[in-house]
């Protein structure tokens, strides 16, 4: 134990008291207009911002790939990490041909197959991850000044990653596929039954308002449905592992295992135009290719 | 020169805390050494230091974060103006004092959190306790004493402030 003296005598007491007052208040009364407020003007500091946490994220990316490439047999490391990402590639194709098949079955493969072509997409870094505990959100490197706004969905060649939440100038946030609060509309790929996709508190996913006739079981794959959100019909989101079926329940829901290891993402693309088709679109009948 | 320093404080504590911190985490959880920073000026500086710093890093760190803009602003202007309000009171402090005082309010502070995020129906309220209050409140109470024990005691801060501001 030993004596201190933590400051110099001064009168502020009461000016932190009313300023604290004026906050809360302010946050009280005008929730929205001062966030929004404090929104716009954190949009140049986040670019400020954005420069040291580029700097850090570059010497801990450095840090890692020494450790990795030098410490850890380079060699194996280097391969591993080559054989992953093709595999994921590989998953990606094997995912959206699978979906191509099936809708070539209901004649409107051409239209799916043109509209996923012309998806806009561009490619940003992850520099890092969530400031506090309570959500599973990855930081991009690029934000407002290339275009990204909140509710763009975000992909790798393997599947769906998660959507935007918040941007600045340069910088992103995007809240997981594996947090409880998002929520993604999503299709079981071999019944075509439609669901909502939200993540688990144990870092999954869960398929929820299958209708109680489905016949889907473990195994079956679930794909972006494309009706509402920034992501296209068909866009890998992930594997059933198990059917839950309450008793006098109105649905049943599904745990998925995301195919995307949200742990692991170091680059992502961001959809900037998902195409996404409209009900009437959906709903009209296949054209017949006429004969020229 | 004293923004100046607050402003290089704010950018090195965000960096750590959205770079470095995701990869130590214990028990799932990382510590906020946002909230650790906030309490420690609080406690030496006052209550109006502790409340501007606390509303600033609340306002940065919610634009890395997905977390609403008003809860972090409040909670962490609270902590600071909290500990500023402890300080002032406080003539002998212990270690062992710290680290309490730290515990406790990291885990009101957690508590708090809890109840103005609107988290989904899965994370009620033994899940947020469970799972992230307590053990952040463990951690931040181990690291914010730690970090007392390296930057008050072994580089001797508190000489070189009386020495600046004389």
């Amino acid at each position: 134990m030993r004596m201190v003296n933590f400051r110099l005598p001064y009168n502020t007491g009461r000016i932190a008291l009313v300023l604290a007052a004026v906050f809360l208040l302010g946050f009280l009364l005008l929730p929205s207009q001062l966030q929004g407020l404090f929104q716009q003007i954190g949009s140049p500091v986040g670019w400020v911002l954005s420069w040291p946490l580029r700097a850090v994220a570059g010497v801990q990316e450095g840090t890692a790939e020494l450790w990795d490439g030098f410490i850890m047999l380079r060699g194996v490391a280097e391969e591993n990490q080559k054989l992953r990402r093709e595999l994921e590639h590989l998953k990606g194709q094997n995912d959206q041909l699978r979906e191509a098949a099936a809708a070539t079955e209901r004649l409107t493969a051409l239209l799916e197959f043109k509209k996923q072509a012309n998806i806009s997409m561009v490619a940003a870094q992850v520099i890092g991850r969530d400031t506090g505990n309570w959500y599973q959100t990855i930081l991009l490197n690029k934000g407002q000044s290339d275009g990204f706004k909140p509710d763009m969905g975000v992909v790798t060649p393997a599947g769906v990653v998660g959507r935007i939440v918040k941007t600045t100038s340069a910088t992103s946030v995007v809240l997981l596929v594996t947090d409880p609060n998002n929520a993604i509309a999503g299709l079981i790929q071999r019944t075509r039954d439609e669901g909502i996709v939200e993540g688990t508190t144990q870092g999954l996913a869960r398929l929820k308002y299958i209708p109680l006739l489905s016949n889907a079981r473990p195994g079956d794959q679930v794909v972006t449905s494309g009706l509402v959100g920034g992501f296209p019909r068909g866009l890998a989101i992930g594997t059933i592992t198990k059917i839950d079926k309450d008793e006098g329940a109105l649905f049943q829901s599904a745990e998925l295992t995301p195919d995307v290891d949200v742990g692991r993402v170091e680059e992502v693309l961001v959809i900037q135009s998902p195409n996404v088709q409209s009900e009437g679109e959906r709903l009209d009948a296949p054209k017949v290719k006429s004969k020229s | 020169m004293k923004a100046g320093v607050w402003m290089t404080l704010i950018a090195g504590l965000v960096s750590v805390q959205a770079v470095l911190l995701p990869y130590a985490t214990v028990w799932g959880v990382m510590p906020d050494i946002g909230l650790i920073v906030v309490c420690l000026v609080g406690l030496f500086e006052g209550e109006l230091e502790g409340l501007l710093l606390g509303l600033a890093l609340g306002w940065i760190m919610s634009l890395f974060s997905a977390a609403d803009l008003a809860t972090c602003m409040i909670t962490k202007g609270a902590v600071g103006y909290v500990a500023g309000l402890a300080g002032r009171h406080v003539v002998y402090l212990a270690p062992a004092v710290l680290l309490m005082g730290i515990l406790a309010i990291s885990f009101m502070n957690g508590l708090l959190t809890a109840a103005l995020l609107n988290l989904s129906n899965q994370q009620d309220w033994w899940w947020a306790v469970r799972t992230v209050v307590v053990p952040q409140a463990v951690i931040d109470a181990m690291v914010g004493g730690a970090l007392y024990w390296l930057v008050w005691s072994r580089l001797n801060i508190q000489r070189w402030v009386s020495e600046y501001r004389t």
